[in-house]
């Protein structure tokens, strides 16, 4: 007993040491100088890539590699720094890689990736993030950004700072937090919920997924909300109010205005809810075929 | 131009000074009683019975001629306006089509999608869409093909509902917006299995 505790600590860090290289069969690090306003690009196939921004004018790369990936390319050329995960022969099945990238935080940063993750902070340069079948996780920092997916989720957290926001993904879901300025968001069967912060004009699209929008809108704004057969909950206050318009096909529409929906025909299908809160100044439709409506300017 | 008098030769100022009801001279049933105590049975029974029945048998002409107008209107906006049959001479796109989803041509792609570089470009997407699906991870293609058929659902369900109101605008509307996804999701697996060589 004496013996086999320290020979059980003494192991504990070698047990550590395979299990590290059983999960990653290499590492790469690298630092590059970077224009503090310059253009980062980073694509992988497999696995993650977490980007960052900080104060210092390089990037820094380290990643850690499967057994099928050939090499990381870095090259740095004038204001633009590429970091490219290499693998054998241009196959698309390779290993993993998981990359952890630092950039200078005014970068302007575009990312692809096929089937990885990819989560991006504290960068306030413009962002272009696409995943194949990967979820894109970013912070918006007052500039545009656009996040795309084919199957995966988006999720973006703002701080209600002016920007132009463009959301797609086919299957995936998306979520907004504190989104300012222009938004357009769309899925086809995924939920959208996006949460507004003083946002100018919203643009929401479903084929079937449900769309839920809460918060705030700026004076005059406009919102737009589409769907085909998804649940539509719009809780949305705006300086100066709102004129709305909500039509749908057969599905019910309520509020919390006391106000009917009209019938579109005594026999047929179709209701229509109008009216106006506060001024009018801004501008709201909604739009379903079979989804369910619900509106209130109260959060 | 002299306003109305009432009975007693006076204006009137309202309608209301008008009397309710006039009483007539005299009982006018006596002279009608004997008038048709006059007239034979069968004639009194056939001047009575005969304008009815014409009449009775010219509205059912007239509702069958209008019926068969409504007929013949709603075939001719069926196949002049829903040119999706053989009339319209759509190309036979559901050639192309590809087995597993459904995203053949329907009544309405003609009506709202008469753009021919749209139809090319789309029918070029649909005949690929095997192989691009193919190539997506398996996770991603079981998902998108079920995006897919949300799309190939929700056309079917707004065409139906615009065959019960061919001229709603928010239908229309939808259909539009739905055509236009559909071709957003043919693009991106499009370019996402493009993105996947080029990595």
């Amino acid at each position: 007993m004496r013996i086999a505790l320290p020979l059980t600590v003494a192991l504990l860090p070698l047990l550590a040491g395979t299990t590290a290289t059983a999960s990653s069969d290499k590492t790469f690090d690298r630092q590059v100088p970077a224009q503090p306003r310059g253009v980062v690009e980073i694509s992988n196939v497999t696995g993650s890539i977490e980007v960052s921004g900080w104060e210092r004018n390089e990037v820094s790369v380290h990643a850690e590699l499967d057994a099928g990936v050939e090499r990381v390319d870095v090259s740095s050329d004038g204001g633009r720094t590429t970091i490219k995960v290499v693998l054998p022969h241009a196959s698309s099945q390779g290993g993993e890689a998981r990359l952890q990238v630092k950039i200078p935080k005014a970068s302007e940063l575009n990312v692809s990736a096929v089937n990885a993750d990819v989560i991006c902070n504290g960068v306030l340069g413009v962002q272009r993030l696409s995943a194949v079948s990967g979820n894109i996780t970013a912070e918006l920092g007052g500039a545009d950004v656009e996040l795309k997916t084919v199957s995966g989720d988006l999720r973006l957290k703002g701080h209600g700072l002016p920007a132009r926001v463009h959301l797609s993904t086919v299957s995936g879901n998306v979520q907004l937090e504190h989104g300012g300025g222009d938004l357009e968001a769309s899925t086809v069967n995924g939920s959208l919920v996006l949460s507004l912060d003083d946002a100018r004009s919203v643009r929401a699209r479903t084929t079937a997924g449900d769309v839920r929008l809460q918060g705030k809108l700026a004076r005059n704004a406009t919102l737009e909300a589409s769907t085909v057969s998804g649940d539509m909950n719009v809780r949305a206050s705006a300086e100066g109010g709102y004129a709305y318009e909500v039509s749908s096909f057969s599905g019910d529409i309520t509020d919390c205005f006391n106000a009917s929906p009209e019938r579109l025909s005594k026999y047929g299908p179709g209701s229509r809810l109008e009216g106006t809160r506060g001024e009018g100044a801004g501008h709201l439709r909604l739009k379903t075929m079979s989804g369910d409506v619900q509106l209130c300017d109260r959060p | 131009m002299s306003g109305p008098t009432g009975t007693n030769g006076r204006k009137l100022a309202s309608l209301r000074e008008l009397p309710q009801a006039i009483e007539p001279a005299h009982d006018l049933w006596p002279g009608i009683e004997s008038r048709l105590a006059a007239l034979p049975p069968e004639a009194s029974a056939a001047q009575g019975a005969k304008p009815a029945y014409r009449r009775a048998l010219r509205l059912r002409w007239l509702a069958a001629a209008a019926m068969v107008a409504c007929v013949a209107v709603g075939v001719w906006i069926g196949r002049s306006l829903l040119p999706g049959g053989p009339v319209g001479g759509a190309p036979p796109i559901a050639a192309s089509r590809p087995a597993a989803i459904g995203l053949g041509p329907t009544a309405f792609d003609a009506a709202y999608v008469s753009d021919p570089r749209y139809e090319r470009q789309r029918r070029a997407l649909v005949r690929a869409l095997q192989e691009r699906l193919a190539a997506l991870p398996p996770p991603a293609r079981a998902k998108v093909s079920a995006s897919l058929a949300a799309v190939e659902k929700a056309k079917k369900d707004l065409e139906q509902a615009l065959g019960q109101d061919p001229g709603n605008a928010l239908l229309q509307e939808l259909l539009i917006n739905t055509y236009q996804d559909e071709m957003r999701v043919l693009t991106d697996v499009h370019e996402a299995s493009d993105s996947g060589r080029e990595i």
